[in-house]
């Protein structure tokens, strides 16, 4: 190849990651190999949080991060993170990322790490899985231990729950002896993370938010590049949507079924009581993070509007 | 305390024997090195005390501490850290010694300076990239997960640790360079290579603290060896 | 030159700094460095590269120390420096002599199953071996034993405090590996009990077969039998906390490692423990966590560039792609560990090697749970071997009267013992697997 990308993943290749061997791959065969994007999975080239930091260095081309994992280095895609936006499927979560990408405001705050997002891994809406009684209603959320990270576990507070810190890795464990009575995660997660085995009922529809993960290229290096590579590349994006979004959506099948066969109870709330929970927990953290946003000279009030016009 | 001397010798007021200045930076440093390291330890304290907070407040209060592994995470730059320069000056960083042991007076000094020599390289470039790495997280923002630490105090502690280890590498290389031009003077600030039967008496001091005397007397007699 | 050249090139340059006597840390920190200016300046020019590779470098000490699963090893570490304050050695030590000495060479037995049990509380090889010399060795002598035998059950026995949790060494393996640190703990348990039991079984074979070598220890009566047990509660409530809320998960690896620091604290003051032994403690617990922090943050500098230069993958490539039975090039793999084992320390080693070696075993097909009590095994029975086997050399050390030969020729049956044990782990890997399994169901 005459020009080689390395990418900065981390864990192993799954569902999370599947737009990125698709954008290899149409690169690969567009350019007739001349321009190779090779993944480096097991956060071999630099662990997660300092994707951002790698990129900035210049130390490989391409990387992968979510915008929760460092709040404060990317303030202004935060607003895709935020509690009860609504979001009802990936289609329109790509929508809004999109939206939300082409701003000004983010281009300049990923412009500060010298990156520039090339798409987004769109994700579901996280929900719990949990062991011992299942809630009935959001009242019996209150006391309960949950591991819920950032805004979810904002949110989450706002009803009485107790956000309690687990690793991703303990979580299955910490559900099994009760260190944590239910934890939050989207659906390939759950899997990954073994949750279900250890819980004994699934909220389908809580959908407290979600996490944001660009994928993103190193400024210069996309600069360098030759019309006919970043023609290829910029081509090749919708397509690895495409992908990615089929395969979640086998993931997701995966997932049900497997809910089925653990025979999990499904927790359904209903409207009222959604709607309750989204006026305690939604609008005032809302408030906070426009708030922030403000001390931090971003444009809060345009992102989020953006992304509330866009959802009606 | 042990190990709260300096390598070879003790008191940096009389600098009445061979290469005074040397000795006085050694002893100056030394002190420093001291402070960072009880510094460590009682962060290693603070850790376990607030892991029984954390399990406690958990499992009796239903009140976790808010953020734990945040504050853990940040608070471990301290320990894993601040005994860097210490631990070097009493020659506690791993090594293998087969065949310097068998290597004696200019020979020994010239691989032991050229390998503190290639050392300090590695050190000034992990000081300068380090305090890079906390200048990014100053300039541009960084946060913890999940409840919004700042991160640089903690990156900060890696650049201010390093550099200090920094300066005890400069004064042990001019300990060693000394012996390398005069092989027959007597070392000074720099660790001197224990035997296999010394490194053994060492962990058992360690296993068995002041049963054995007292432990400061010890080391430093160790660290005498000529 | 290929980046994959250049990684071979400088591993080989690790090997003669190493060699050299440069301290391991620094020496793959060094080269980790130097790979990464090398890559970097052949991709962007010297002038940039340069500046990618000491950003690149300088990113890693304190993104690898942060670490929360490391947290962990200073728990552990102060564990073992108070556990011989704490006082706990006598009447282990007098518990096991009562249930077990009527057994031939009893008493030797119940210093095998006593340091067993201190393991529990000790996560140290050498300081285990250092604290039974000065407990059991009097006592196996007073009844008769002879010194070579009394010393060589020390020495051995002291490797067992590596396998039964806690211990250092497992942590690093596990983080090293990204394998979970409470699995490892646990799967650690059981093999060092089968350990126990076959030192123990050795013992007594040896006996029977020389009456004088050990002679039989009195019986004792049920009435002293029970009342020695309750000098061993501390213990049990040590191992109940830590082996309990590592298996049933009630508290995370670093929690249990606190709780029962916090506990063994505890007893120490009790016992008598001032400030000027808890500070001394502590200094020591610090410089010991700043050695493995450096020495982790080394390696991983180096394993950053294996990763830029794509070795571990092609290593990997090669050792699948032999021509000859798994279990071949594993027993190769071992006898290479037990070479450099009988030169370097345990750590050293295990950082050095694992970042080539373990990607190739566990694409050989076998567990990585299992792969880690088996190289750890592996890196205690070098203590009990010649030229540097440092338990041999600290029960001398603190036995004068026994010259270290004398208890490297103890030691020999243990030796055999490691390998049948070695032997009965990679024939049978559920005893491994079987409890660590258990906390998944
Ligand atoms: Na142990
Ligand atoms: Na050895």
């Amino acid at each position: 190849a005459d020009v080689t990308w390395n990418v900065s993943l981390w864990g192993k290749r799954r569902a999370f990651t599947e737009h990125v061997e698709k954008l290899a791959e149409l690169v690969n065969a567009k350019t007739n190999g001349t321009f190779e994007i090779k993944l480096h999975y097991g956060a071999a080239l630099s662990k997660s949080r300092e994707n951002l930091d790698g990129i900035s260095i210049g130390a490989f081309e391409m990387a992968q991060f979510c915008a929760s994992y460092h709040a404060d280095k990317n303030p202004s895609i935060t607003v895709l993170e935020l509690p009860f936006l609504g979001v009802p499927d990936l289609e329109t979560q790509i929508k809004l990322d999109k939206l939300v990408y082409a701003t000004d405001a983010v281009k300049k705050d990923l412009g500060r790490w010298n990156a520039e997002i090339l798409m987004s891994s769109p994700m579901p809406q996280y929900n719990f899985v949990g062991r011992g009684d299942a809630p009935k209603s959001l009242k019996d959320f209150e006391g309960m231990r949950v591991r819920a990270l950032g805004g979810v576990g904002a949110a989450m507070k706002t009803i009485g729950a107790v956000p309690t810190t687990v690793t991703a890795s303990e979580t299955y464990q910490a559900i099994e002896s009760g260190t944590v009575q239910a934890a939050s995660f989207a659906p390939h997660a759950h899997l990954a993370f073994k949750t279900v085995e250890a819980g004994k009922w699934y909220t389908t529809n809580l959908n407290p938010g979600t996490v944001n993960c660009p994928v993103v290229a190193n400024t210069d290096a996309l600069a360098a590049l030759s019309d006919d590579h970043k023609k290829a590349l910029m081509d090749s994006i919708d397509e690895a949507y495409a992908h990615y979004v089929a395969n979640y959506a086998k993931l997701n099948e995966k997932f049900a079924a497997e809910l089925d066969k653990l025979g999990i109870e499904k927790v359904t709330f209903n409207a009222d009581e959604l709607a309750a929970f989204k006026a305690a927990a939604g609008k005032p953290n809302w408030d906070k993070w426009l708030a922030d946003m403000k001390a931090k000279g971003v444009p809060g009030d345009d992102l989020f509007k953006l992304v509330q016009d866009n959802l009606k | 305390m042990p190990g709260s001397s300096t390598s070879i010798h003790p008191d940096p007021h009389t600098p009445h024997q061979d290469a005074p200045t040397l000795r006085l930076w050694d002893g100056w440093v030394a002190k420093i090195e001291d402070s960072f390291n009880a510094l460590a330890g009682l962060s290693i304290l603070f850790l376990i005390l607030l892991a029984v907070v954390q399990v406690v407040g958990r499992a009796v209060f239903n009140t976790p501490v808010p953020g734990f592994i945040d504050f853990v995470e940040q608070s471990m730059a301290l320990f894993a850290f601040l005994g860097i320069a210490y631990t070097q000056r009493l020659g506690g960083h791993i090594r293998m010694e087969l065949i310097l042991s068998g290597l004696s007076g200019r020979v020994l000094w010239f691989a032991e300076a050229f390998a503190t020599l290639l050392v300090l390289v590695l050190i000034a470039a992990l000081i300068n990239g380090s305090f890079d790495h906390f200048l990014r997280s100053w300039n541009l923002g960084d946060s913890t997960i999940d409840i919004r630490l700042p991160t640089w105090p903690s990156k900060l502690v890696v650049p201010i640790a390093l550099s200090l280890l920094w300066l005890r590498l400069i004064i042990q290389f001019a300990g060693y360079a000394r012996l390398l031009l005069a092989p027959d003077k007597a070392p000074v600030a720099v660790p001197l290579i224990e035997s296999i039967k010394e490194h053994a008496q060492h962990e058992i001091e360690d296993a068995l603290g002041d049963e054995t005397g007292d432990i400061s007397n010890k080391s430093q007699s160790r660290e005498n060896v000529q | 030159m290929t980046p994959f050249d250049i990684g071979l090139l400088y591993t080989g340059l690790l090997l003669v700094f190493v060699l050299m006597g440069m301290r391991v840390a620094f020496a793959a920190g060094l080269i980790g460095f130097l790979g990464l200016a090398t890559i970097f300046t052949m991709k962007l020019g010297f002038d940039k590269g340069i500046w990618v590779a000491i950003k690149m470098a300088g990113t890693i000490p304190h993104s690898k120390s942060v670490t929360y699963a490391l947290s962990l090893l200073p728990t552990f570490i102060l564990i073992g420096f108070l556990a011989f304050h704490a006082g706990l050695t006598k009447k282990l030590f007098e518990a096991s002599k009562r249930w077990l000495g009527w057994l031939p060479g009893g008493m030797g037995v119940a210093t095998i199953f006593a340091t067993a049990g201190f393991a529990a509380v000790s996560g140290a090889s050498v300081a285990t071996a250092a604290v039974f010399s000065r407990v059991a060795i009097p006592e196996m002598l007073k009844e008769g034993y002879s010194k070579p035998l009394a010393a060589g059950v020390v020495a051995a026995g002291g490797t067992l405090a590596t396998l039964i949790p806690p211990s250092t060494i497992l942590v690093i393996y596990a983080i090293i590996v990204e394998q979970s640190v409470g699995q490892l703990l646990i799967a650690g348990f059981i093999p060092g009990m089968v350990s126990a039991l076959i030192y123990g079984g050795i013992v007594i074979g040896l006996a029977m077969w020389k009456k004088d070598m050990a002679p039989s220890t009195r019986t004792y009566s049920w009435v002293e039998k029970f009342s020695a047990v309750p000098g061993t509660f501390p213990i049990l409530i040590v191992v109940g906390i830590i082996f309990g809320s590592l298996y049933l998960g009630l508290a995370t690896p670093t929690e249990a490692g606190s709780l029962g620091a916090f506990v063994i604290l505890v007893i120490a003051l009790w016992k008598g423990m001032r400030w000027k032994q808890l500070s001394q403690a502590l200094h020591e617990t610090a410089k010991l966590t700043a050695m493995i922090f450096t020495i982790i943050w080394g390696v991983l500098l180096y394993v950053r560039f294996l990763g830029f230069a794509g070795l571990p993958e092609a290593f990997k490539n090669f050792i699948t792609s032999l021509d000859q039975p798994a279990i071949v090039t594993l027993l190769l793999i071992l006898l290479a560990y037990a070479i450099l084992g009988m030169f370097m320390d345990a750590i050293g080693m295990l950082l050095l090697t694992l970042p080539v070696v373990y990607p190739a075993v566990i694409a050989l097909g076998y567990d990585p749970i299992w792969f880690g009590i088996i190289v750890v095994k592996m890196a205690e029975l070098c203590l009990i071997t010649p030229p540097i086997g440092l338990n041999c050399f600290v029960v001398s050390g603190v036995r004068p009267d026994i010259p270290v030969q004398d208890v490297f020729k103890g030691a020999t049956p243990f030796f055999f013992a490691d390998v049948l044990t070695v032997g009965v782990l990679i024939a049978f890997p559920s005893i491994v697997l079987w409890l660590p399994q258990q906390m998944f169901n």
